[in-house]
């Protein structure tokens, strides 16, 4: 399944284990468990899993986790933002999940430079499922063609199905337990309960 | 306000096209005979199922005028663009033509799904389609009341004011509004590049302070808008480079001061601000009733994260205020789930980021002024609201400002897409 080249398999395999294993925690914490990690020489620099029901923002998702993990450390060390672009074009993204539309946007604006995920996502999928933002010019609008290709970035190498199984199990058991903060319209009120 | 001035618009889930000049797609179609139609289309869904074209009716039926006899006529596959041959059929395709006597032809169909009857009546002019009028009903979509145009027209003005106020440069804005009590959830602004302001000041939930919010809403109802308005067109000489959502990728280029105070982020477009703004919110006024908001889960980025949390654009600290309002209300009140039945008001069109970003937190109707040619995720580039495969939609308005700023807007956008 995995189309990965025969040399990166073993690295791939193990990146991705990190990956699942902040999944995993998402999953312990009720939360939905997709988890990340981003490399750079090789090296795992920042990970995330996600935290939507922790902090009821729905946009945190792992990789928006361990993005900011990145920049609050570079502007810590007082990076400008030239130097974080330059060194997001050196990182690799191993995610348990395709990323979604907002994340693979988020991706292509940072310049990340590869991206590697585990199972596709059928419903958000932003690197080939629903669209293709990890294309520079994937946009289907006609507007565009006439534009300069520098001014959206210049894409990223993207590669999906690595241990997409080990990914697919945890959603199940995810599924299972069921999701604690999914809308209940028809509930009375969660705010009744406490007097 | 001069709501007559005001127009707003709803931009659907697909391009809208007059009904006779709806977009076409070429086919390739044979006419077969009617004891294989069974076993043809069977075939034809395994090796060339149309998935794109599901409104598409596979099999058209036809009574020939001179003998009364019917007629079947069947899609075979999509044929390329620019290209009458009947040489680019897949083989697969290709080996059914003898077997099945077929005498493939190329013909066009209706490239999307119709949304009204009149698109629909016209579709079935070229080639059968099915029609499903739209189920759900957003408030707004068939038009919207004096009364909440007015309100619109209000919350737009808030957001264009705090785009060009205290920035140096104009940047997008983001007020998140509970239409039901006109309530404004959070209002924040891009935090892409390091503001001049002293930032990250506030702390969210203290005791002190007057709402800006309230300050800032009373001043747009009570003033003209000619003031929001004027004020776009004097920071119009200079240059919407800062508008994050307008030029995501563009975030690296911008001169640094390291000495200045750093909370710049290339991916803190106002929008996503916004979101979090309300989510903090949504965590102080309800802070017991998730089931798994107890204790922080342990995790080595935590400390991180609730740093951040403290962090808040000085657009937001109305919060304290609205609290002491919300928790004399008592008990009746209801948590909502994210932002579930909320407006947002923009300056610009969000970025695909931006606009998936809203879907994921339930927005029920997004309002912006602008069109954003260069990463628009409702309809210049991307479309969302008509993704279907996406769990949630929202419905999409345009307001077009009184004419003046509209022009000069859309002018300066020309001119800023021209230079980059």
């Amino acid at each position: 399944m995995a189309p990965v080249e025969e040399d990166h398999c073993e690295d791939s395999y193990n990146y991705m284990g990190f990956a699942l294993q902040q999944a995993k925690l998402a999953l312990e914490a009720l939360e939905v468990p997709v988890g990340c990690v981003i490399l750079e020489d090789g090296k795992v620099i920042a990970s995330g899993r996600n935290r939507t029901n922790e902090t009821r923002n729905a946009s945190r998702h792992a990789e928006m986790e361990a993005i900011d993990e990145l920049i609050r450390q570079w502007r810590k060390n007082r990076l400008s933002p030239s130097q974080v672009a330059e060194n997001f074009s050196n990182c690799v993204l191993y995610v348990t999940c395709e990323p979604c539309i907002m994340c693979a946007s988020a991706l292509s604006f940072l310049g990340i430079k590869e991206v590697y995920y585990g199972c596709a996502n059928d419903k958000f999928g932003g690197c080939g499922s629903i669209l293709s933002l990890h294309f520079a010019n994937s946009q289907s609008s006609d507007l565009i063609s006439t534009r300069d290709e520098y001014q959206r970035g210049k894409g990223y190498k993207c590669i999906g199905g690595i241990m997409a199984e080990e990914a697919v199990s945890l959603f199940k058991c995810f599924y299972e337990q069921g999701n604690p903060n999914a809308p209940k319209p028809h509930r009375p009120v969660v705010q009744r309960e406490r007097t | 306000m001069d709501s007559d001035a005001w127009k707003i618009i709803h931009i659907p889930e697909k391009p809208s096209f007059p009904p006779e000049q709806q977009p076409i797609a070429k086919v390739y179609a044979s006419v077969i005979k009617p004891k294989f139609t069974n076993t043809i289309v069977r075939h034809l869904c395994k090796i060339a199922p149309l998935e794109d074209f599901r409104h598409i009716k596979r099999v058209r039926k036809k009574i020939l005028p001179d003998n009364g006899e019917t007629q079947l006529t069947v899609i075979l596959c999509l044929a390329p663009e620019n290209n009458n041959h009947l040489n680019d059929m897949p083989s697969d395709v290709q080996k059914l033509v003898d077997p099945y006597e077929l005498s493939p032809f190329v013909t066009e169909v209706s490239k999307f799904a119709a949304v009204s009857k009149e698109e629909w009546e016209e579709q079935c002019k070229i080639w059968p389609t099915s029609f499903h009028p739209p189920t759900y009903n957003i408030d707004g979509i068939g038009g919207f009341s004096e009364e909440d145009t007015q309100s619109i027209c209000k919350f737009m003005s808030l957001a264009i004011d705090l785009a060009v106020s205290g920035q140096k440069s104009l940047v997008n804005a983001a007020v998140i509004v509970d239409p039901s009590v006109k309530r404004i959830i959070a209002s924040e602004t891009d935090q892409v590049y390091p503001s001049s302001a002293p930032c990250d000041m506030t702390i969210p939930f203290d005791e002190t302070g007057e709402s800006n919010h309230c300050q800032s809403l009373d001043r747009v109802t009570n003033a003209s808008s000619e003031i929001c308005l004027n004020s776009i067109l004097e920071k119009l000489n200079g240059s919407l480079s800062a508008v994050a959502c307008l030029n995501p990728w563009q975030w690296s280029l911008q001169p640094h001061d390291t000495e200045k105070c750093s909370q710049w982020h290339p991916l803190r477009h106002a929008s996503i601000v916004a979101i979090e703004s309300s989510s903090m919110r949504d965590r102080y006024m309800f802070p017991n009733s998730s089931e798994n908001a107890g204790p922080d889960h342990s995790q080595p980025s935590n400390a991180d994260s609730s740093a951040k949390r403290q962090k808040t654009s000085s657009h937001s600290p109305d919060v304290q205020n609205e609290s002491g309002e919300e928790t004399c209300r008592g008990p009746s009140m209801e948590r909502p789930y994210l932002c579930t039945g909320y407006d947002i008001f923009l300056l610009w069109e969000p970025c695909t980021m931006c606009a998936m970003a809203l879907v994921h937190q339930r927005i029920k109707r997004i309002f912006y002024a602008f069109p954003n040619p260069t990463a628009g995720g409702l309809g210049s580039v991307h479309r969302l609201q008509g993704e279907k495969s996406l769990n949630h939609h929202y419905a999409v308005f345009r307001v077009l400002l009184p004419g003046a700023a509209d022009n000069a807007l859309d002018h300066g956008l020309k001119h800023v897409a021209a230079e980059s």
